[in-house]
C-alpha cells in the first residue's frame, strides 16, 4: 500500500533456488535424512525453494513470515477449524496451519500467488469475481484453492458433492451461495461447456468494454475482488513495516475481581521485551470517551475487572513470541469477587453490585394509548417470555491493528472499523494529543458486522505505538478474540399483546432487558434499538414499552449486525406467531391485516419519515409460502416421514436505520489533474462492499463509466468525517453526500468547458475523459462569436483540469446529505423513523427422534428502495439467512468456556438452504437514487421465521436461542 | 529464552518400517511417529508434547495402500458378490492411508458402509485429505469416529517395535481418554486389518446372499466440521439361509453376531455388549431391535459436555441412533427385504 513503507529484505533474497535433484533435499533419496536445522526443498508455485529452520513449524507461518506470500490467510490459532490457510500439496487440499513444514518436502505447494498472477485470472478467480462470491474476501484465497483442488479431480461434480468439499472452509460473509455458483460456473467454464458471457443468465458487468453510463441498478462486480482473490489485497496482518513490534495484552482471567497487585519488571527483564505498559502509563483519559463510558482502557491498580478477558497491561516486544513470554511474566494479583452472567441475577434485591450505581446502565420507555383498557377489550391475551443468547461476531480476520508514525509525524492506526473519525478522538483523548496529531486509516478489512466498533483495539494499538515510539501490531488470537471482543447483547424480552377474535391488534406491553455484560461498550444504545424494534411494522391501540441495558460480569457487549434489533424481532414474531396460532389465523395474513401503511400511526406513536414497503413485501412473499405450506402438509401426511417432520415459518420485520451519529454527512469529490474523479468520503468498507457502492453512485451522477472514479475512503486525514457507520446508513447518508458532491463536480465542470468551448453548459456532455459538445447545427456560439466548420467540439479532463488550476478554481467539490431540517432540533422525534421493512419464510425438516433440524429453504423479500447494486443486495441477503441459520440453529457464546471455532458452531456450507431472494423496490424518498439500507436489516427475519417453522412442524414453542438437538428435543418430550 | 529462539527438531522420513523402529529406539523416547499431523500439530503447539524428533511414516512404501484379500482375486470384487459371502474377503489398511483414501475406496463404498460414512464424518475434506485412520485410533478419544467405527468392525492393529511385530484388537488398544497402549515413541501401528463381521472362514458356497452388513449413524451441532454428540457403529452378520434363495426373508434368519460401538459413552470407544448379547441369536426384528437401543442406554455412560450435549439428552437418543444404525445394518444384511 501506498502509505507504508515496504520492508527492505526482499522476498526473493529468502526464496533460495536449488536444483531439483540437490542432495539436501529430505525425502528425496532414500538415504538422505537431514540432521537439526534441516534445510527442506519444494516446487512452490512452480518454483524451486529452499528453507530452514524447524522442520515441524508450521508451512502456513513458514510461506507468511519467511516467504511473505501473505495470500494465504490464518483465521484460527493453526487449529483446522477455518480453512483460511488452504493451500495444495500435491494438488491436494490442505490445512497449511497443521502442515508440518516438512511435509512439503519434494512435493508441489500451490498457494493463491500461484494462480492467476500473471494478468489473466483462473476461471475459478473469474467466477468468484463476476458472481459476486467475494464480500470481505478473507476466506476467498482458501475457498478458491479448494475448489481448484475438486474441479482438477472431478470436473463436473453435482452441488452436493461441491458442498461437501467446502464444508471445511468457513465463511462469515456471503452465505455460501454465491462461492458455490462461481464454483459452478468455473466448472462450466473449465469444461469448455460455456464460453464466457454466452448462455450463463449473469453475464458479468463489464468494465473494461463499452462505457457503460448507466451504472447504478445494474449487477456489478466489487472494485477490489480481484486483489482478494488474487491474495494481493493487503489486510492488517499482511503489511510490513520494518523495525516493527509486536503487542500483546494481560487479561484479568477471572469473571470479577479486583486487581491488587501488578508488577511489570520480570517482563522488563526479558531481551526481547520492548515496553510493559499499565494504566499509571496512559497520558491522558484511562477510558474510550463517550463510546463506553465505564471501560477502561488497562484496570488501575486497586481497580475492578469487570468480566474475564478485562484488560490489566500491554506488552510490546521484539516478536510476537516475546510479547508472549513477557505477558507469561507479568504479576498480576486479583481478589476474586462474586460474579454474575443472567439478567435475572442482576435484577434481583441482592444482586451482586457490579457498579456502584446499580446494575441498570441505561432505560428508553415509551407509552401511548391505554393498555389496560385495549387489553380488557381483547379477545385474546397472551403472555410470552423469550430468551436470547451471546453471539460471536467471528469475523474471519482477527482483530489486527497496526500502529506507526506517518510521514508527518503523525500517530497512525490502520485498522478496520466503523467510525475511523471517533476511533481518532479515543486515541487523542488517552493520549492528551491533539486529534490532529492522530491519524486513523481503514485497511482492507475481513469482515466485522459491528464488531470492529470496539474502540479498545484502537487505543491500545495507538498506547503500545506511543510508547514504544516505533512501529507496532497488535493481533488478537482467536481465543482472545473470543474471550475479549464484543458480543451480541442476550436478551430475555417479555410480552402482553392482545388481539380481537377477528386478528386485529390491540394492546402491546413489552419488557427488553438487553445484557451488555461487564462494561458499556455502546450498550447504552441498545436499549433504544431494542425498544423500537419491539412493536415491528404493526398497528397498537396502546403501547407501553420499556427496555434497559443490564450489567452482569458476562463479555462485554455491543453492537452486532442489526443493532439490538434480531433480538426484539425474534421475541416479537415468535409471539405474533403464537397469537395467529390461538387465533387460528393465518400468520402471513394475520401480519397484513396488523401492518402499517405509509400514513398510519406506528408503534412509537406517530407516522414513519420515509418511504414503506411493508405492505408489498408480504404480497410478494405470499405465493412461495402459500406453496411451501401445502408441500409441507403433503409431506407430513405422508407415510415415508418416518420420524421427519416439515415446517414452514413466517417472520416480518422492520429495523430503524439509518441514525447512529449525525443527521449531516459531507463528502469531496476530485477531478484530478490526469482528467480522472477522486471521491472522499468515510463509508469504512469492512467488505459489504461499500467502495464499490460509493463509486457506483459517483459514476452515475457524474455519468461515466466506473472505472473512471477512484473512491478514497475512510482515512482520517484525507476524508471528511461521518461519525460512525451503523445501522446500514452508508448508501442512504454518505452516498447522498457523494451523489451531491459528484453532482456538483460535473456542473462546475461543464461550467468550465463550456467557457472553453464557448458553448452552453446544457449543450455538454461529459464522456469517459472528455466533455463533448453535441454535434452543433448551431455554429454560434454563446459568445456570439461564429464557429468555424470543424472547430474544437470537446476538451479534454485534463484539459479542464488545467483550466482550473490556471484560473485559480479547486477542482474540489463538496456535498452534504442532510435529514436536519426534515428532523428540526426541537421537534426532533426520540426515535427517528427512518425504518425498511422484509419478511422471511424458512421451511425445516425436524427429525422427530433426535432433534435435529436441517433448513431447506428460505424465501426472502426485503424493501430496499431502489438498488444500486443488485448482485450484492442478494449477497447481503444470503449471507444473512445463511447467518440467521446460525443464530437461530447453532450459534452460543459460554462465558468463560467458549474459545474459538471449534466450540463456537458456525454454519458451513453444509448448513447453505436454497435461498430465493425478492428485492422489492419501493423507493426512498430522501436517499440517493431512492435507495435504502440493507446489509443489517436482513438479518433481522430470518432466525425468527426458522424458529417459527420448527415451532410448527413440532407442535411446541421454543422459546430460547439457539434451537440445539438437544433443546428440540426437550420441547417435543416434554409436550408429549 | 526458549521462547523466541528456534526449537530444533529433527523430522525424518524412513523409508522402511524396520528403519522407523530402530529411528525410534535410538532416540530414546525423544523420537514420535508422525501421520498426518491434525492431532499432533496442535498438541505441540499447546505443548501438550514436545517431541525433539518426528518420525513421519507417510512415505514408507506400501504404508497407503488398501488391500482387499478375496478368494475370488480374479474377479472384480463388486461383481462378485456371492463370493463376498462365500469366501470372506479381508481388508488391511496402511498406517499411511487417510480418510479420504477410505471414503474414495469402490471395494469400501460397496461393502463397508459404516467405515466410509465415519471417514466423513471426520472433520471437513481437508481433514480428511491429512488424518489418518491409524493416527485417530493412537489418539485414543472417546468419540473419535474412526476409532469408533474400528471396534465396531473388531478390527486388528499390526503393531512394530523393536521386540518384533504382532496383530492386536484395537478394543485393547485404549486405556483411558487420550491414552493409548501403543506408545509413538518407540512403536508403531504399520497396518490395521478386518473382515466381514462373523466369519471365521468357513462358509458353504450355496449361499448367495451377504448376510452381513455394517452401519453408520452420528449426531453432531452441525453438518461438517464437528465433533459428534454421538456416534454409533454397528456390524451385523445373519446365521446361514435355511431354505432356498427366493424363500429367504429376514425373519427366516436369526442373528449371527453384532457389534455395537458407541462413543462418547464412557472413557474410550465402547462396545454395548448386553445390546449385542440379547440380539445374538435372536430375530432381527422391530420390537428386538428397539429392545436393544434401549439396553444400549442402560449400559453406556455418557457425560454433560458444555458445546455438545447433556447426559441426559446422549441416553435419549441413544436408543434412537442404535435402532436406526442395526436397520441399517440388518437391511443391507437383506437388500431384498425392505
Ligand atoms: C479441525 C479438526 C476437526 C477434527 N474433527 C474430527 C472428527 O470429527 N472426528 C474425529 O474422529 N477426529 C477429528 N479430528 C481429529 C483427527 O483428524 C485425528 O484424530 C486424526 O485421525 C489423527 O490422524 P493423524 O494421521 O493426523 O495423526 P497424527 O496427528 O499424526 O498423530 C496422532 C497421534 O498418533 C500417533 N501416531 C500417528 N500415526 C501413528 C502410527 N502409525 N503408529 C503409532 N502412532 C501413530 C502420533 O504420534 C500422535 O500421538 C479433527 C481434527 C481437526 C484438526
Ligand atoms: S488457520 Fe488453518 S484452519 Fe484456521
Ligand atoms: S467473504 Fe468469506 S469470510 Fe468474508
Amino acid at each position: 500500500m501506498h502509505w507504508l513503507e515496504q520492508d527492505s529484505d526482499n522476498r526473493n533474497d529468502r526464496t533460495e533456488a536449488r536444483g531439483s535433484g540437490s542432495d539436501q533435499r529430505v525425502g528425496g533419496p532414500p538415504d538422505v535424512r537431514r540432521e537439526r536445522d534441516m534445510s527442506i526443498s519444494f516446487q512452490l508455485n512452480g518454483r524451486p525453494t529452499t528453507v530452514a529452520g524447524d522442520p515441524a513449524r508450521s508451512l502456513l507461518d513458514v510461506l507468511r513470515r519467511d516467504l511473505r506470500l501473505t495470500g494465504t490467510k490464518q483465521g484460527c490459532d493453526h487449529e483446522g477449524e477455518c480453512g483460511a490457510c488452504t493451500v495444495l500439496l500435491d494438488g491436494v487440499a490442505v490445512r497449511s496451519c497443521l502442515t508440518p513444514v516438512a511435509k512439503a518436502a519434494g512435493r508441489d505447494v500451490v498457494t493463491i500467488e500461484g494462480l492467476g498472477q500473471s494478468g489473466a485470472l483462473h476461471p475459478i478467480q473469474e467466477a468468484f469475481v463476476e458472481l459476486g462470491a467475494v464480500q470481505c474476501g478473507y476466506c476467498a484465497p482458501g475457498m478458491v484453492l479448494t475448489a481448484k483442488a475438486l474441479l482438477d479431480r472431478e470436473p463436473a461434480p453435482p452441488r452436493r458433492q461441491i458442498l461437501e468439499a467446502l464444508a471445511g472452509n468457513l465463511c462469515r460473509c456471503t452465505g455460501y451461495l454465491r462461492i458455490v455458483e462461481a464454483v459452478e460456473l468455473a466448472a462450466a467454464r473449465l469444461r469448455a461447456e460455456a464460453t464466457p458471457g454466452s448462455s450463463h443468465p449473469r453475464a458479468p458487468v463489464s468494465e473494461l468494454g463499452a462505457p457503460q453510463r448507466w451504472v447504478v441498478g445494474g449487477d456489478a462486480t466489487r472494485v477490489d475482488s480481484v486483489d482478494k482473490v488474487t491474495g494481493r489485497a493487503q489486510y492488517v496482518e499482511d503489511l510490513r513495516m520494518s523495525g516493527i513490534l509486536h503487542a500483546r495484552v494481560v487479561r484479568s482471567p477471572h469473571h470479577h475481581a479486583r486487581l491488587v497487585a501488578l508488577d511489570v519488571t520480570r517482563a522488563l527483564d526479558l531481551e526481547g521485551v520492548v515496553r510493559a505498559m499499565t494504566a499509571a502509563d496512559i497520558p491522558g483519559e484511562n477510558g474510550l470517551g463517550d463510546y463506553s463510558r465505564d471501560e477502561p482502557i488497562l484496570t488501575p491498580l486497586n481497580g475492578t475487572c469487570k468480566m474475564q478477558g478485562a484488560p490489566v497491561a500491554l506488552v510490546v516486544a521484539a516478536s510476537p513470541e516475546w510479547a508472549q513470554a513477557g505477558v507469561e511474566a507479568i504479576e498480576a494479583e486479583y481478589e476474586i469477587l462474586p460474579h454474575i452472567f443472567g439478567i435475572e441475577e442482576a435484577l434481583a434485591e441482592d444482586a451482586v453490585s457490579i457498579y456502584p450505581e446499580g446494575n441498570i446502565l441505561t432505560t428508553e420507555a415509551e407509552a401511548h394509548g391505554d393498555l389496560e383498557e385495549a387489553l380488557d377489550r381483547s379477545d385474546v391475551v397472551l403472555e410470552t417470555r423469550y430468551h436470547t443468547t451471546w453471539q460471536e461476531h467471528a469475523t474471519l480476520e482477527r482483530e489486527t491493528l497496526l500502529g506507526y508514525f506517518d510521514e508527518k509525524d503523525r500517530l497512525t492506526v490502520v485498522g478496520g472499523t466503523h467510525q475511523p473519525h471517533w476511533q481518532r478522538r479515543y486515541i487523542a483523548a488517552a493520549l492528551k494529543l491533539d486529534t490532529e496529531r492522530v491519524r486513523v486509516i481503514m485497511p482492507p478489512t475481513g469482515g466485522s458486522f459491528g464488531g470492529r466498533q470496539d474502540p479498545w483495539p484502537f487505543v491500545a494499538t495507538a498506547l503500545a505505538t506511543y510508547g514504544a515510539r516505533a512501529p507496532v501490531r497488535l493481533t488478537y488470537t482467536r481465543s482472545e478474540s473470543f474471550e475479549a471482543s464484543p458480543k451480541r447483547h442476550p436478551y430475555r424480552v417479555r410480552y402482553r399483546v392482545g388481539a380481537t377474535a377477528d386478528g386485529c391488534l390491540t394492546g402491546i406491553k413489552v419488557r427488553v432487558d438487553a445484557n451488555t455484560g461487564g462494561y458499556d461498550g455502546h450498550g447504552q444504545y441498545i436499549a433504544n434499538y431494542a425498544l423500537t424494534a419491539s412493536g415491528g411494522p404493526y398497528q397498537y391501540r396502546a403501547v407501553d414499552a420499556h427496555a434497559q441495558t443490564v450489567y452482569t460480569n458476562g463479555p462485554k457487549a455491543g453492537q452486532f449486525r442489526g443493532f439490538g434489533s434480531p433480538q426484539s424481532v425474534f421475541a416479537l414474531e415468535s409471539t405474533l406467531d403464537e397469537l395467529a396460532e390461538r387465533l387460528g389465523e393465518d400468520p402471513l395474513e394475520f401480519r397484513r391485516k396488523n401492518a402499517i401503511g405509509q400514513a398510519s400511526t406506528s408503534f412509537l406513536g406517530y407516522p414513519v419519515a420515509e418511504s414503506l414497503g411493508y405492505q408489498e413485501v408480504l404480497d410478494s412473499i405470499r405465493p412461495r409460502y402459500r406453496s411451501l405450506l401445502e408441500e409441507a402438509a403433503s409431506f407430513n401426511a405422508g407415510s415415508s416421514s418416518g420420524g421427519l417432520r416439515k415446517g414452514v415459518g413466517f417472520s416480518g420485520m422492520w429495523y430503524r436505520f439509518g441514525k447512529s451519529g449525525t443527521l449531516r454527512i459531507e463528502a469531496h469529490a476530485e477531478l484530478s489533474q490526469d482528467g480522472g474523479f477522486v471521491v472522499y468520503c468515510s463509508a469504512p468498507d469492512y467488505g459489504q462492499g461499500t467502495n464499490t457502492t460509493m463509486a457506483q453512485m459517483a459514476a452515475e451522477a457524474l455519468g461515466v463509466p466506473r472505472g473512471r472514479v477512484r473512491v478514497v475512503n475512510a482515512d482520517t486525514a484525507r476524508t471528511p468525517d461521518s461519525h460512525i457507520q451503523g445501522a446500514s446508513r452508508a448508501t442512504y447518508f454518505v452516498g447522498g453526500a457523494v451523489c451531491r458532491a459528484t453532482h456538483v463536480l460535473r456542473e462546475e465542470i461543464l461550467g468550465a468547458a463550456a467557457e472553453m468551448l464557448d458553448r452552453a453548459p446544457i449543450d455538454l456532455t461529459l464522456a469517459e475523459d472528455r466533455v463533448l459538445a453535441s454535434p452543433s447545427d448551431a455554429t454560434e456560439g454563446v459568445s456570439g462569436r461564429v464557429h468555424a466548420e470543424g472547430a474544437e467540439t470537446s476538451v479534454s479532463l485534463v484539459e479542464v483540469a488545467r483550466e482550473f488550476d490556471r484560473i485559480g478554481k479547486s477542482r474540489k467539490t463538496r456535498g452534504v446529505f442532510d435529514l436536519s431540517p426534515l428532523f428540526p432540533e426541537d421537534t426532533r422525534p426520540e426515535y427517528i423513523p427512518l425504518f425498511v421493512t422484509g419478511a422471511q419464510v424458512a421451511e425445516v425438516i425436524v427429525d422427530t427422534q433426535t432433534g435435529e433440524v436441517v433448513v431447506p429453504r428460505v424465501v426472502a423479500a426485503h424493501d430496499v428502495g431502489r438498488v444500486i447494486n443488485p448482485l450484492d443486495a442478494r449477497g447481503q441477503i444470503e449471507g444473512a439467512v445463511v447467518m440467521g441459520i446460525g443464530t437461530a440453529l447453532m450459534e452460543e457464546y459460554v462465558p468463560g468456556a467458549s474459545t474459538g471455532f471449534g466450540d463456537y458452531y458456525l454454519p458451513t456450507a453444509m448448513s447453505m438452504p436454497e435461498i430465493d431472494v425478492t428485492l422489492v423496490e419501493v423507493a426512498s424518498f430522501e436517499g440517493p437514487y431512492g435507495a435504502k439500507g440493507l446489509g443489517e436489516a436482513a438479518i433481522v427475519p430470518s432466525a425468527p421465521a426458522i424458529i417459527n417453522a420448527i415451532s410448527r412442524a413440532i407442535g411446541a414453542r421454543i422459546r430460547s436461542l439457539p434451537a440445539t438437538p438437544e433443546r428440540v428435543l426437550s420441547h417435543l418430550t416434554a409436550d408429549s | 529464552m526458549a521462547k523466541s529462539t528456534t526449537l530444533s527438531r529433527e523430522y525424518l522420513y524412513p523409508t522402511s518400517v524396520e528403519e522407523a523402529v530402530g529411528l525410534l529406539a535410538a532416540r530414546q523416547g525423544g523420537a514420535r511417529v508422525i501421520g498426518g499431523g491434525t492431532d499432533l500439530m496442535p498438541d505441540i503447539r499447546r505443548g501438550k508434547l514436545a517431541p525433539g524428533c518426528l518420525v513421519d511414516i507417510t512415505r514408507i512404501p506400501g504404508l497407503d495402500r488398501i488391500d482387499v484379500a478375496q478368494a475370488c482375486e480374479a474377479k472384480p470384487a463388486c461383481e462378485a458378490k456371492p463370493a463376498c459371502e462365500a469366501r470372506p474377503w479381508s481388508v488391511t489398511v496402511g498406517a499411511a492411508v487417510t480418510f479420504t483414501s477410505l471414503r474414495n475406496h469402490t471395494f469400501l463404498k460397496q461393502h463397508v458402509h459404516a467405515l466410509v460414512e465415519a471417514a466423513a464424518s471426520v472433520g471437513g475434506p481437508p481433514i480428511q485429505n491429512a488424518a489418518t485412520w491409524a493416527g485417530n485410533i493412537v489418539q485414543a478419544m472417546p468419540a473419535a469416529d474412526g476409532a469408533v467405527v474400528a471396534v465396531a468392525l473388531d478390527a486388528e492393529v499390526h503393531i512394530v517395535d523393536e521386540d518384533g511385530a504382532r496383530w492386536r484388537p484395537v478394543e485393547s488398544l485404549f486405556e483411558g481418554p487420550g491414552i493409548s497402549a501403543v506408545d509413538p515413541t518407540r512403536q508403531l501401528i504399520t497396518a490395521i486389518r478386518f473382515s466381514p463381521p462373523g466369519f471365521g472362514g468357513s462358509s458353504s458356497a450355496s449361499e448367495a446372499k451377504p448376510a452381513w452388513g455394517t452401519a453408520w449413524r452420528r449426531v453432531g451441532r452441525r453438518p461438517a466440521l464437528a465433533l459428534p454428540i454421538l456416534n454409533c457403529a454397528v456390524a451385523v452378520s445373519l446365521e446361514e439361509g435355511l431354505s432356498g434363495r427366493s424363500e429367504l426373508s429376514r425373519e427366516g434368519r436369526s442373528i449371527k453376531r453384532v457389534a455395537i460401538a458407541l462413543g462418547p459413552v464412557g472413557p474410550r470407544p465402547e462396545r454395548m455388549r448386553e445390546a449385542e448379547s440379547f440380539l445374538t441369536g435372536r430375530m432381527p426384528t422391530e420390537e428386538a431391535i428397539a429392545r436393544a437401543g434401549e439396553l444400549a442406554a442402560g449400559e453406556a455412560k455418557p457425560r454433560s459436555s458444555t458445546f455438545r450435549a447433556s447426559r441426559e439428552y446422549r441416553l435419549e437418543i441413544i436408543p434412537v441412533l442404535v435402532a436406526q444404525a442395526l436397520s441399517a445394518a440388518f437391511a443391507r444384511a437383506e437388500p431384498t427385504v425392505g
